[in-house]
């Protein structure tokens, strides 16, 4: 389903940053904010807050026990082969096989996180106000019903190049 | 530590954020010069020479190539080493780097992780080679199978060797991938033709550039940068245990896995700036990679030269100081003096002397020098490999085995099949790919400003005094 935004387009960081701050201090919901790079101001300013540290921790735990289990399992339980006498259960010799493969663990389970939370995925078509954003715009969208005189006059103020309505 | 605010800006000449794109997407956008189609064919030939060699090896097995039972490892192995020795840079370029943040980085990672890619894949080729019968290669999986099951040994360097550098090859891979995004959607936005925004278009997954992206993608980028630095550490030094491991005078020592890190990390620094100074000079990317960047790669090459030299005479020093009569064979007559002397002064040179040239910033500002002396540097990193796989196997404890190593032309082709895989790489990369990180690119364009207004500043205030 389509719905209309209204869509402002910044020319630098700055008159970006300075924008975000007017319009949060006249207390308008910024819907999102498009940049060419990582802006922590615009991060802050639409509110979105990530918990991907800790997920990226969960699953290294759980891989570390299930590959330390794995590990154990076969070498130990399921068919111990005798080395020149050494004992089955080599803890210490496990720990490398351990620590790389968790790390993989991670790392696929993080960009599997990443695809589900940031939406990014093979085939998914872009939708965006203004493709300008992947070059050198800054473009901040609110919602249709937030629009105000109010709203155009701050964004103006503080430099905004168009101020566009648009159907996404 | 590279500091913006006291050296000046990373990107010169006042560009624009649209400026950034066109330049970087520029060579993208034209048809391949002439000499970017002359040396692909030369790579496609070396790799032509290298499927040969491939094909002899399997359908005729390791007795076309020169190992026998004294030198079981030969080439394969030495190649091995050394390609993911080279491989180890991107990684540790942009990891160690971006979690120091480091952001003169950022005209560099780019090209650095697609080198680590490539050559880990060339890397990866030799072991699985060296098993023989390589249609058996599944064997190594642990799976539930019907030979039992019986498990892989779990306690072996060579099993380790194999995870880590199968899950080093998926991490850089997607490191690699992951980073394009963002610069995939920038070629997808500013594409006229309507086939090149529709293949840029699936490449770039959608991305918009939003807040709920970029935090995610921060986000990602750190843990993924902070868990695969141990990565970088890990992997060389299970490759170290490879040889530390067996009771071979010459790879029996502790060191060998903090000095084959170091060696790792000095062979893909030389490779960073062998490529570097490619670019730099066949792209007229001045702008991106600025003498302060090559600087700075240059430094880095001294200090890590510096503790390569101390690791050899430190193997020597133990080998005469343990009082052991085999390590003082091996490399007081085996290495030093002995037939073997060439590989190991030329390692001695080309590492721990030639480098040291760096301290001239004279030499640091000529790039015909740095490319010299970095390709050097992976000669003599080559060498250094020779020297630890040969000398220590040639001449052991029976002298009644003791025989001689030269290769044959299969093991001398799959080798140069590798350097036509890596090249044709390469120049793929600088076709297809955006060879810096655009979007990172733009956030440090004004890192150093802060400090040119200060400085403007002071100077209005002087002249006010005056």
């Amino acid at each position: 389903m389509k719905n209309k935004h209204i869509v402002s387009v910044f020319d630098s960081e700055e008159n970006l940053v300075n924008a975000i701050k007017a319009v949060k201090e006249n207390q308008i919901n910024i819907e999102e904010i498009y940049t060419p790079y990582p802006v922590h101001e615009a991060i802050h300013g639409v509110g979105k807050k990530s918990r991907f540290t800790w997920v990226a921790f969960f699953f290294g735990l759980i891989g570390a026990i299930v590959v330390l289990a794995f590990l154990y399992y076969t070498s130990v339980i399921d068919w111990p082969l005798n080395f020149g006498g050494k004992p089955s259960s080599a803890f210490p010799s496990f720990i490398i096989i351990t620590i790389v493969t968790t790390i993989l663990i991670i790392t696929l389970g993080s960009l599997f996180t990443f695809s589900v939370r940031a939406k990014i995925y093979p085939g998914k078509e872009a939708v965006m106000p203004d493709e300008r954003a992947t070059d050198d715009k800054f473009v901040m969208m609110f919602h249709y019903e937030d629009d105000s005189e109010q709203l155009r006059n701050l964004l103006h103020e503080n430099g905004a190049e168009e101020i566009n309505e648009k159907e996404l | 530590m590279y500091k913006e605010a006291i050296r000046g800006p990373l990107i010169l000449g006042n560009k624009s954020f649209r400026q950034i794109s066109a330049d970087i997407i520029a060579p993208i956008d034209k048809r391949p010069p002439l000499w970017w189609k002359a040396a692909f064919g030369l790579s496609l030939l070396m790799l032509a020479y290298g499927a040969w060699a491939i094909y002899r090896t399997i359908f005729l097995g390791i007795g076309t190539w020169g190992v026998n039972n004294t030198v079981g490892w030969g080439w394969a192995i030495i190649n091995f080493v050394w390609w993911i020795g080279i491989g180890h840079a991107g990684t540790a370029f942009s990891i160690f780097l971006l979690v120091l943040r480091q952001k003169w980085r950022t005209s560099i990672n780019r090209a650095a992780e697609a080198m680590t890619v490539f050559a880990v894949m060339a890397a990866a080729l030799f072991p699985a080679l060296h098993m023989g019968r390589i249609w058996n290669f599944f064997f190594i999986f642990p799976y539930p199978n019907t030979r039992g099951p019986l498990w892989v040994n779990f306690n072996s360097p060579l099993f380790w060797d194999f995870v880590a550098i199968t899950a080093y090859l998926l991490i850089s891979a997607s490191f690699w991938y992951y980073g394009m995004v963002p610069d995939f959607a920038t070629i997808r936005d500013r594409a006229k033709n309507k086939i090149k925004k529709a293949v840029y278009g699936v490449l770039a997954f959608g991305w918009t550039g939003s807040t709920r992206e970029w935090l995610r993608y921060e986000n990602l980028s750190y843990v993924l940068g902070g868990i695969a630095a141990v990565l970088v550490v890990s992997v060389h030094s299970i490759v170290a245990t490879d040889f530390a491991v067996s009771v071979i005078p010459g790879w029996h020592t502790t060191i060998f896995p903090p000095y084959f890190v170091v060696g790792a990390i000095f062979s893909g620094f030389a490779m960073v700036m062998t490529l570097m100074v490619i670019i730099r000079k066949i792209y007229k990317f001045q702008d991106y990679v600025t003498d302060k960047h090559l600087d700075a790669i240059a430094r880095i090459l001294i200090f890590i030269s510096l503790i390569m030299g101390t690791s050899y005479a430190t193997e020597v020093f133990v080998a005469w100081y343990s009082n052991n009569e085999y390590e003082i064979f091996t490399f007081f007559h085996n290495r030093i003096t002995g037939e073997y002397k060439f590989m190991f002064w030329a390692m001695i040179v080309c590492n721990a002397l030639i480098p040291q040239l760096f301290w001239s910033k004279k030499i640091r500002r000529n790039l015909w020098a740095m490319f010299t002396i970095s390709v050097i540097i992976n000669i003599g990193m080559w060498y250094e490999r020779f020297n630890i796989v040969v000398t220590s196997l040639a001449n052991d404890y029976l002298p009644s085995s003791w025989t001689n190593y030269a290769p044959t032309v299969e093991e001398i082709g799959v080798f140069v099949g590798t350097i036509g895989l890596f090249i044709a790489g390469i120049l793929l990369f600088f076709k297809y790919i955006p060879m810096m990180a655009i979007s990172e690119l733009k956030s440090v364009r004004d890192a150093g400003s802060k400090f040119k207004k200060r400085i403007e500043e002071m100077k209005i205030k002087s002249e006010d005094e005056l």
